[in-house]
């Protein structure tokens, strides 16, 4: 893509994790598997993680949600990976600081896919603890829609 | 779980995307009419994994490779299909997919022999330009992330409904479902074609099971038919937006069809 040109807008960065989202599908026998579930919208993340003793040793994630969703999952699962859980805990204020002002969907998408992350770790400590859990749930309490007259930019 | 399946739904989607990134419409509408057939070994194959016990799933694991030039799709989509070939076991689907995909490889062979075949792949550059078409930043954008949306959700429809379809013993279900598969498969055709052309191209995301196992259909129809009539107001929406008469018209065109979705959707609810 050398000699191409580029328009303005959306920033190709943005672009290329909505055609190749990192770390995107699920990871065979995790140590915890985490949703984030919007009951009213029937969207959700899906996180599976493999924790190693000094961090996470990989993450995946899936969602059925909107591409505000697949961009921050995957930028999210791309930062943390190999990074310590306390590092991961602030990444999604540093990819605000990187994506700028999010606007109120985006950070509803940001939320869906933190408490994803943070219900897998739930899922490890309640499994560690001898509780028989598949996957840890969070139930959203906004939902990801589109206000009338907005586009999901 | 069948790894066949995952190896033929694999390749689908292989004969599918090469379709849409290849400019040359002779070409293209062959290739879209194997991967139509593609679709139907799925499906048959699907059935027979059924009928025998066993169960299938939508993983997949790999990645849409970014190519060049046309021979280079030629060259990747025979060695997918011989690959596929050496899973197979004696069966009369087997019979019938493996006489389809000789065919399918004389056909791109033959192709590979002519050297003016080999036109350059333009539908990963990220261009994001419509040919003679003038679009503003913002408008660029907002058909950018509809056609990534709405690609996504086409894929997402076909595989949800042919699940239910090979899982229901209800013959007006199993029509509708034919038919909103039907019409998905258009769609998805119709984006896929306009994202190449923009330089977008890119493999609609991997379903995760809670996506297509369905455990309360009233819920998930009802669901659905809202999901439809907020697609025809992201048609509508787009359409106004795009300010350019002939995309306006194909998505109002979309948006129109939209519609008789919801009222096929209707005819799977219980009759009150």
């Amino acid at each position: 893509m050398d000699d191409i040109e580029l328009p303005e807008g959306m920033n190709p960065e943005v672009i290329k994790h909505i055609m190749y989202p990192q770390n995107y599908g699920k990871l065979e026998n995790p140590d915890g598997t985490g949703v984030a579930m919007d009951e009213k919208t029937n969207e959700f993340v899906i996180f599976t993680v493999k924790l190693a003793k000094d961090g996470i040793e990989d993450i995946n994630y899936a969602t059925n949600g909107c591409q505000d969703t697949v961009v921050i999952g995957s930028m999210f699962t791309e930062m943390v990976k190999g990074e310590s859980v306390e590092y991961a805990k602030g990444a999604i204020a540093k990819i605000e600081a990187k994506l700028g002002v999010l606007s109120p969907q985006q950070k509803i998408c940001a939320d869906m896919v933190f408490n994803a992350f943070v219900a897998s770790l739930i899922n490890v400590s309640n499994l560690a603890q001898g509780e028989k859990e598949e996957m840890h749930v969070i139930k959203s309490e906004e939902s990801c829609v589109i206000p009338e007259g907005e586009n999901n930019e | 779980m069948n790894k066949l399946y995952q190896i033929k739904h694999e390749l689908w989607l292989d004969i599918l995307y090469a379709s849409f990134a290849i400019e040359n419409s002779e070409i293209k509408d062959k290739l879209y009419d194997f991967s139509m057939i593609a679709f139907r070994h799925m499906k048959w194959l699907g059935g027979d994994i059924l009928e025998a016990g066993d169960d299938y799933n939508y993983d997949r694991s790999k990645m849409l490779l970014k190519r060049e030039c046309n021979f280079d799709i030629f060259k990747y989509l025979i060695e997918e299909i011989r690959a596929a070939q050496s899973h197979y076991e004696e069966s009369t689907l087997t019979a019938r997919i493996t006489t389809d995909e000789i065919y399918l490889v004389e056909y791109l062979s033959a192709l590979l022999s002519n050297s003016t075949n080999n036109e350059k792949i333009t539908a990963f550059n990220m261009h994001r330009t419509l040919p003679n078409k003038n679009l503003d930043a913002l408008q660029t954008d907002s058909l950018t992330i509809f056609l990534f949306e709405e690609s996504y959700k086409e894929y997402e429809l076909i595989l949800v409904y042919a699940y239910m379809q090979a899982r229901t013993d209800n013959l007006l279900h199993f029509n509708v479902f034919q038919d909103l598969i039907d019409e998905s498969h258009f769609h998805l055709k119709s984006f896929g074609n306009m994202m190449a052309k923009m330089g977008i191209l890119a493999l609609p995301r991997e379903l995760h099971e809670l996506t297509y196992k369905i455990t309360d259909i009233e819920k998930f129809i009802i669901d659905g038919i809202k999901e439809e009539e907020n697609a025809k107001e992201q048609c509508k929406a787009l359409a106004d937006a795009v300010n350019d008469t002939e995309l306006s018209q194909f998505f109002d065109f979309i948006n129109y069809q939209e519609n008789y979705h919801i009222a096929l959707m209707e005819k799977l609810l219980p009759k009150k």
